[in-house]
């Protein structure tokens, strides 16, 4: 079905911008408001949940190094049940695509086009990613060997610039109230990591089976990293206010002014954001529709792509009534439902596979 | 037949090249500089100054021809209503233009509007996705308007001259991040900057003159509740670390005249300590100066000399810090100096018992003021001058 081969650093720079997209902006404000001034610390044990996720797809990946999670969830489970678990699976991705293309239009709505129809921009979004995901999983893999360095150079510049602005007294008292602040902080970003599941549809693809299982690790840490440097430097900008934006991030970047004129620099947040949105959402789209091939037995996937991409929209527009209950869902439903799909199942999965190779040497 | 298509495609989408449906145009917006919000009765009167792209460089393009044109680069229009929104609505019934808000360098609030409470309009402020955190917040000791209707001789705008001045440091520089922070911080006190108009000189109109920032509204809560002068100002700039330029003029004993030392790099501590259910305030200031003027006869390049006058310079720095306590702290019981937040960072416990009833502790703290000052270069004069060889003393 699929016949492109990807290469291992390919394999991490899909999944950098799959996590980092969306958690560089409404997260913060949500740690925030649990770990007041221990924010910084949350993004290190929601990393946790990613090593671990990737951790399990790694070891299922070795029973089945041929298969997606899809294929091999039917082989573990029986027929009948691994089909269940397969439409579990493309459930979840569906949705999950659906609230992610909602909050690219919201924040592009929010921020910039208030008066544009947000089917508009949401549609315009998952057109341009069904052009890349009909290329397959090449094409997306290059576009993000393309974006992902000009986003982390672009991350990094927002840093430096707000060095002027920083307040280094804001991250005190550190631990205030123990260590619980900061880990109730990190129940929603480390939900964010058990997308690192991906990689167990994308693994089968890649070239060189011994470096995936290293770069997947070394994206979880590249990720945890960009994490814990915005939340730091939202922190030292913003300090006790930073819980009352929606998107702190770019609050502070608004308040860039270097030497007068190097100011109102929200266009490349925006630029990165789209940049970033556009891999996150075609990395989740062309898994979504590899998966459904596949579960469908279908010979080909490009069929499938549009059909796909219209029922995306159509759950984008359904994820929620408003940004407010969107957040709330964000903040409030999304460990139970992230983290049951894509760090619970995969684990029984693995249950699943290690008893059904009891006495065989894996 | 399938080039026909892509050829059909192709053509279609050079239609969406022409841009945006909901476009709009640079010519069609209204690009406001400065807010400026008055209490009216019970309604809030808001003031915006637009530029006038007409005449906006003007003055560089026709040169020394500009007598003819009496305006200058912006006018001001108001409109009034029961909330900062709703003003706005009707603001914009007046202009043929759609306001912008992305360039607003200040925001004023006249002294009845501060009376009044601000958190409303900062709400609001912070909530438009247009204005931004970086606008200087300031409060004008008449209207908000009468300092927004100035065309300032130098400048573009009166926005643009209240923008320098707060950047300048010299008083101080509060943006709407700040305001914000300090507003919902531990301390329940904020401080701004606060403008006064300069005296209109003889033979020009009331509009040619400037406002300057020479005083500090002092906020509890969200209500200014008095403001202090700039003597007193300077004294809270030392305490909150935010010096960045002073000259200090002190006299020495057993010398005439004056002498006048500038500080190069300043840095000032708080150290909060608790003992036996008492909290003591520890200010720590260390200051290195350089010599400006010297109008008496003594020498600077004696190390004595230099000693008696680090010593007169530290004594000056700490008198001025305990005016600026002693009305602030002990008249005004407002925590503008952040103490609350020292004390919240270092004993982290304690303020959780004692938060509460903060507004009771603040004024009954003992705050004890320690200066250190360094003299390093006495400038480009050894002995002084003008003054015969003999008089000197050495």
């Amino acid at each position: 079905m699929e016949k492109g081969k990807i290469s291992a650093l390919q394999l991490a720079m899909m999944m950098y911008p799959a996590i980092i997209a969306t958690a560089i902006l409404l997260v913060p404000a949500i740690t925030a408001h649990h770990a007041k001034q221990d924010m910084w610390l949350s993004p290190i044990w929601a990393a946790f949940t990613g090593a671990i996720t990737v951790w399990i797809a790694i070891r299922l990946h070795e029973y089945y190094p041929k298969q997606t999670a899809i294929e091999y969830s039917a082989q573990i489970a029986g027929k009948w049940f691994g089909n269940i678990i397969g439409f579990v699976f493309l459930f979840f991705y569906l949705h999950a695509s659906g609230i992610i293309v909602r909050e690219y239009g919201e924040f592009i709505i929010g921020n910039f086009f208030i008066r544009t129809p947000l089917l508009f921009i949401m549609g315009s979004m998952i057109l341009v990613c069904a052009f890349a995901v009909r290329g397959g999983v090449e094409v997306v893999a290059r576009l993000s060997e393309v974006a992902v360095p000009v986003v982390i150079v672009v991350i990094a510049l927002f840093v430096i610039m707000l060095i002027p602005d920083m307040e280094i007294k804001n991250m005190f008292p550190i631990f205030e109230h123990g260590i619980l602040p900061s880990l109730k902080g990190a129940i929603i970003p480390q939900s964010w990591f058990s997308e690192c599941f991906l990689i167990a549809f994308l693994l089968p693809y890649v070239a060189n089976q011994q470096d995936g299982k290293k770069y997947a690790l070394f994206s979880v840490v590249a990720i945890c990293l960009t994490l814990v440097m915005v939340n730091f430097t939202v922190l030292f900008v913003l300090g006790n206010i930073t819980a009352r934006f929606v998107y702190p991030v770019m609050s502070a970047v608004r308040y860039i002014s270097i030497a007068d004129f190097l100011e109102h620099l929200e266009a490349f947040v925006m630029a990165i954001w789209v940049a970033g949105a556009f891999l996150k959402i075609a990395v989740f789209y062309y898994v979504l529709v590899l998966s459904t091939a596949q579960w469908l037995r279908l010979t080909d996937y490009r069929l499938i792509v549009f059909p796909i991409g219209f029922l995306i929209l159509l759950f984008g527009n359904w994820a929620a009534p408003n940004v407010m209950e969107l957040s709330h869902f964000l903040g409030t439903s999304t460990p139970f439902y992230l983290n049951t799909v894509q760090t619970v199942i995969p684990l029984l999965l693995l249950l699943g596979a290690k008893w059904r190779h009891r006495g065989k040497k894996a | 037949m399938k080039r026909a298509i892509i050829c059909f495609v192709v053509s279609i989408s050079c239609f969406l090249l022409s841009g945006c449906w909901d476009r709009t145009e640079l010519n069609d917006l209204a690009l406001v500089t400065g807010i400026g919000i008055d209490q009216k009765g019970k309604e809030i009167e808001l003031t915006a100054q637009l530029v006038v792209p007409k005449k906006l460089g003007a003055g560089a393009s026709m040169g020394g021809n500009n007598s003819g044109s009496s305006g200058g680069a912006t006018i001001v229009r108001s409109g009034t209503g029961k909330t900062l929104a709703d003003a706005i609505a009707h603001l914009q019934e007046k202009l043929p233009r759609r306001l912008f808000w992305g360039h607003v360098k200040v925001i004023v609030f006249g002294e009845k509007a501060a009376k009044a409470g601000i958190r409303a309009h900062m709400d609001f402020l912070s909530r438009n996705p247009q204005t931004r955190l970086r606008s200087n917040v300031l409060v004008s000791d008449k209207t908000a308007k009468s300092v927004l209707e100035l065309l300032p001789p130098i400048e573009q705008s009166s926005a643009e001259v209240l923008r320098e001045l707060s950047n300048s440091q010299i008083l101080m520089n509060i943006t709407l991040k700040d305001v914000l922070q300090m507003l919902s911080g531990e301390t329940g006190a904020a401080a701004l900057p606060m403008v006064t108009l300069l005296p209109i000189e003889k033979e020009k109109t009331p509009l040619e003159t400037i406002a300057y920032i020479d005083r500090t509204a002092i906020f509890k809560g969200d209500r200014m509740i008095g403001s202090i002068g700039d003597k007193l100002t300077r004294g809270a700039l030392w305490i909150r670390n935010e010096i960045e330029q002073a000259n200090i003029t002190v006299s020495l004993k057993g010398a005439e005249g004056k002498i006048t030392s500038t500080i190069i790099r300043a840095n000032t501590k708080l150290i909060p300590s608790y003992k036996n259910g008492r909290w003591k305030m520890t200010i720590d200031i260390t200051s290195r100066d350089d010599v400006l003027l010297n109008a008496t006869n003594l020498s600077l390049y004696n190390e004595k000399h230099i000693h008696q006058l680090e010593k007169a310079l530290a004594q000056a720095t700490i008198e001025r810090v305990n005016a600026t306590l002693k009305k602030v702290q002990k008249e005004m019981h407002a925590d503008i100096f952040g103490f609350a937040d020292v004390i919240h960072r270092k004993y982290p416990k304690q303020w959780n018992r004692i938060k509460n009833r903060w507004d009771d502790i603040f004024p009954e703290i003992e705050v004890k003021v320690k200066a250190n000052v360094v003299v390093q270069r006495p400038g480009m004069n050894t002995t002084p001058q003008g003054i015969p060889e003999d008089e000197v003393k050495k």
